[in-house]
């Protein structure tokens, strides 16, 4: 068992979803309440990563982050800091793979509350700050920790972008994911099987969980 | 403050995204129902009023106070309005109880005032302790009903709005809020406005009626009022005034006050249609092509047979016995085959079958003629 992939599969899965959850809670809500002309391309935007493989998307991170593109050398001229090959690189790539997986279900969960109850809410004194943590938060909250859930669990799983961005820096980027991959390179089938397994468990009970609550949550409505 | 700066006004002119227009007033104290058929543009006007629709032109004040100019850039967001909104199918919070429902419109009260405050205002509208602790899903129509009423009064309004606020509940739970409704507006001295497609509810209800068709406010007064001297045919038609006829208008008559109206039949081509005797105001011009109306109250069953001006030979060509009263149908045989309708109640209503002749009297002081362009 390779302990410390797995450690560090656990904080970049934390890390994604501390950076994406206001994010994506914004997005998903934005998109559910406001129509505009434009609004197909950006709903297409966000569920890009869903639908390209994932090798894709790596490539273009590494393209557009690395040391040669501007935003990387920028980012290392002014700050000193490098987009790939590391956990922060790790950590954007992750951010950018889970938009979908976080974005959608919030959307969706925003858009099943009634629009007359943001409109009691307004007439009833309530700022839009209000409204949000004491009526739509709530009622979205089993769509919301849905989301939360699948997120974390996938970016504990994400293999293809990972390997692009980061290499297998053990430490540094190599997750749990490659680590697997690696033992079975190796011919360790014990190992990548102790793992694979763990990972097998932890998402099926994860969301497997999630979906319980969801259900029990709407029920008591 | 005034009664008369209590009062609501409204003034709205727009042409998108929907067409509105037309002007309101309610004093306090005072219930205007808005009616029409759906589509009218009664839900609009109220969500102008309720601060949820910013119309493109108009204007909105009450209690003194401008809510809406919208040629002074002033705009004020519903929290800022002091509304009680009732919706239509309540909107209440499904995740909270009643309690905590009506507990919103009272936020800027620390939390112990907040809930003994919402408390108050759920017994006041008879709901028992229990019913308030509970999530409206669990509670009936008629109760959700009285906690979207509990959370508008706890609001404080300047103005309480009712959407359609009957529309979903059953007869038994009506009549219990048709009470409250009465005891609400002697206890609070506000403007009330009621939206319903329901005109008996409306005439029941309402001190002042505003019917609205396509968008504008067509005609406002009391009930008594529009139904006796509706302002046009649609007026007509959308208060429900079942016996309107085209005519002619031939002038004044030779006693003062008093003109001639030639009855010209539907369909009856060539027919020369009876002379009627009415009320003149003096605006139309001789010639003048006119749609003219009466009132239930104006048609009187005669006992012999008909013989005076304004009384005619007819055929009872349906009658619908309903519980206390009966629907009946009578055609004039004398006006190319005319038909007026007429609800009647009481012994008279017996003698009517299918086929009986009978003799009718118009109550030319009833008559209300009307331009035929609508004006």
């Amino acid at each position: 068992m390779d302990w410390q992939a797995l450690i560090l599969s656990l904080e970049l899965a934390a890390a994604t979803l501390l950076v994406l959850l206001p994010v994506g809670l914004w997005l998903g809500r934005w998109l559910a309440y406001t129509g505009f002309a434009g609004k197909s391309w950006i709903e297409a935007m966000v569920v890009l990563p869903l639908v390209l493989p994932p090798t894709v998307l790596g490539y273009y991170l590494l393209v557009s982050l690395g040391g040669a593109s501007p935003v990387g050398r920028w980012m290392a001229d002014t700050f000193g800091v490098r987009l790939t090959f590391n956990f922060l690189g790790l950590l954007i790539a992750s951010i950018v793979f889970n938009i979908p997986f976080l974005v959608q279900p919030v959307q969706r969960a925003f858009e099943a509350i009634p629009r007359n109850l943001g409109e009691a809410a307004a007439v009833s004194g309530l700022s839009v700050w209000q409204t949000f943590w004491r009526i739509e938060l709530p009622l979205a909250w089993p769509g919301v920790l849905s989301a939360m859930v699948l997120t974390f669990v996938h970016t504990l799983g994400e293999f293809g972008v990972v390997l692009m961005i980061g290499g297998s820096i053990p430490g540094e980027t190599k997750t749990i994911a490659i680590s697997i991959y690696d033992r079975v390179q190796s011919f360790d089938f014990t190992g990548a099987h102790q793992m694979a397994l763990l990972l097998l468990v932890f998402s099926l009970v994860a969301v497997g969980a999630s979906f319980f609550a969801s259900a029990r949550l709407a029920v008591r409505r | 403050m005034s009664n008369a700066d209590a009062a609501l006004t409204v003034d709205v002119e727009q042409t998108h995204p929907m067409p509105l227009a037309g002007s309101l007033r309610c004093e306090p104290g005072e219930l205007l129902a808005l009616v029409g058929p759906s589509g009218a543009g009664k839900t609009s006007m109220m969500r102008v009023l309720a601060g949820l629709m910013r119309p493109e032109r108009g204007h909105v004040s009450v209690g003194g106070e401008v809510w809406c100019d919208t040629a002074r850039g002033v705009f004020l967001p519903p929290q800022r309005r002091h509304v009680g909104l009732v919706f239509q199918n309540y909107a209440l919070m499904p995740h909270l109880s009643a309690l905590h429902n009506v507990a919103l419109s009272l936020l800027h009260l620390p939390r112990l005032g907040r809930l003994a405050q919402a408390r108050h205002w759920l017994d006041h509208v008879g709901l028992t302790p229990d019913q308030q602790d509970r999530r409206p899903a669990t509670l009936s129509g008629g109760q959700q009903q009285r906690v979207a009423v509990a959370r508008a009064l706890a609001r404080e309004p300047k103005l309480l709005l009712l959407d359609e606020p009957f529309s979903a509940v059953d007869q038994m739970s009506r009549q219990g809020l048709y009470r409250l409704l009465a005891d609400l507006r002697r206890e609070l001295s506000i403007p009330i406005v009621l939206v319903t497609h329901d005109l008996n509810e409306a005439r029941m209800l309402a001190d002042r009626l505003a019917v609205m068709d396509a968008g504008e406010v067509l005609q406002q007064g009391h009930p008594a009022q529009i139904h006796r001297a509706p302002r046009n045919a649609r007026v007509a038609d959308l208060v429900g005034i079942h016996n309107r006829f085209h005519g002619q208008w031939l002038g004044p008559a030779e006693q003062p006050g008093w003109g001639l109206l030639r009855w010209v039949a539907e369909g009856g081509d060539g027919i020369e249609g009876p002379l009627l005797r009415v009320r003149d105001k003096g605006k139309l011009p001789v010639g003048q092509a006119v749609n003219w109306v009466i009132p239930g109250d104006g048609i009187r069953l005669l006992t012999q047979a008909p013989q005076g001006p304004g009384e005619f030979r007819a055929t009872v060509t349906e009658a619908r016995h309903l519980g206390e009263i009966t629907l009946a149908t009578l055609t004039l045989t004398e006006v190319g085959g005319a038909k007026l309708l007429l609800t009647l109640s009481g012994p008279q209503r017996q003698e009517l079958g299918m086929g009986v002749r009978v003799g009718v009297r118009l109550d030319a002081n009833l008559v209300h003629v009307m331009p035929l362009r609508p004006s």
